[in-house]
């Protein structure tokens, strides 16, 4: 169990979340055209997993958008943004409009990814949801950075994760 | 097992969808405001279950929202949509908006709401979502009515959920 807060008060979150240096969980997620995708999809590239409550949240910086767009302009990376929306709903994401190399990913039939990436929210108003958190692989789907994000209201630190790459 | 069909082709639905005559089977479902609900929610009322796949499919008929407007204008009625869309999402359904007698209820962290209603489709490419059905019970839960559309595009037959009430 994870110590993360939800604007102050501490939620419980489950799972084992990845460090570095770990082998990447095998993960199963839909992708906007409803077709369940593995990391295998990706083989041989770097991959940011954004992970977020909910792409219908409030929050929708600047600085999402940003970070998207340079870390999908990196050298054979792709960002995949992974949340519990409906794959329709994901289409709206603020911060991948236009991106080539951002693709949104549902865990709305495969629970067990939120358990296997340790971000599965167990209480409060928000249980059910992923916690924020971001994991950078590398080509070998080796973990070289994660970050949970202590407050769900918080924004990664975008700038941590773009030095590991 | 269920025989249900999309655009033609044969899905895969399971659970026991219920019958007139049938006590409703209890479920807990999650309202706008993330706070889980039961049917005591709206005990002593009749209820209207509206179960949809989802609220950002295109199909989003006027019939839909003339249906939701008529039934929950009837006395001491109220119309529960049901979809796994986040609660987030469901705030942008079609036809509620302004209805003060429909409630959109989520199953996303609620899963067995699916086999419970018999409406959990099993195959093709909308996997985890519900089946299309119009469950109405009386005062007391019990089923007066219920109609598992026999194709996802197709709507169910608003009329007959009308009469019995």
């Amino acid at each position: 169990m994870s110590n993360v807060k939800l604007d102050g008060t501490p939620i419980d979150v489950s799972g084992n979340f990845p460090q570095p240096g770990d082998q990447a969980p095998a993960l199963t997620l839909t992708n906007q055209g409803l077709e369940d995708v593995s990391l295998d999809t990706w083989a041989g590239k770097r991959k940011i997993l954004n992970i977020i409550p909910s792409i219908d949240t409030g929050v929708c910086a600047a600085s999402t958008r940003k970070f998207n767009e340079k870390a999908s302009g990196l050298d054979n990376t792709v960002v995949l943004v992974v949340a519990a929306d409906l794959p329709f709903a994901l289409g709206r994401f603020c911060g991948a409009e236009g991106l080539k190399e951002v693709v949104t990913l549902s865990s709305f039939r495969n629970y067990s990814f939120q358990q296997d990436y340790g971000v599965a929210i167990q209480s409060g108003p928000l249980a059910g949801l992923c916690a924020r958190a971001v994991v950078v692989l590398d080509e070998n789907d080796k973990v070289i950075h994660s970050e949970l994000v202590d407050d769900i209201k918080h924004e990664p630190d975008y700038d941590a994760a773009l030095n590991a790459l | 097992m269920t025989n249900v069909k999309r655009a033609g082709e044969p899905i895969e639905v399971s659970g026991i969808f219920p019958q007139a005559g049938d006590q409703a089977t209890e479920f807990t479902l999650t309202n706008q405001a993330l706070e889980d609900v039961t049917l005591d929610n709206f005990s002593g009322k009749r209820k209207i279950l509206n179960i949809i796949p989802s609220i950002d499919t295109p199909t989003c008929a006027t019939s839909t929202r003339k249906f939701n407007e008529k039934a929950s204008g009837l006395d001491n009625t109220v119309v529960l949509v049901v979809a796994a869309d986040l609660p987030m999402a469901m705030g942008r359904f079609c036809g509620a908006e302004g209805l003060e007698n429909v409630i959109t209820l989520s199953t996303f962290r609620n899963y067995s709401f699916q086999q419970d209603y018999g409406v959990a489709i099993q195959s093709g490419a909308l996997k985890g979502l519900c089946a299309r059905a119009v469950v109405v019970l009386d005062e007391n839960n019990k089923v007066i009515h219920s109609e598992l559309v026999d194709d996802i595009k197709h709507e169910p037959n608003y009329d007959a959920a009308l009469a019995v009430l």
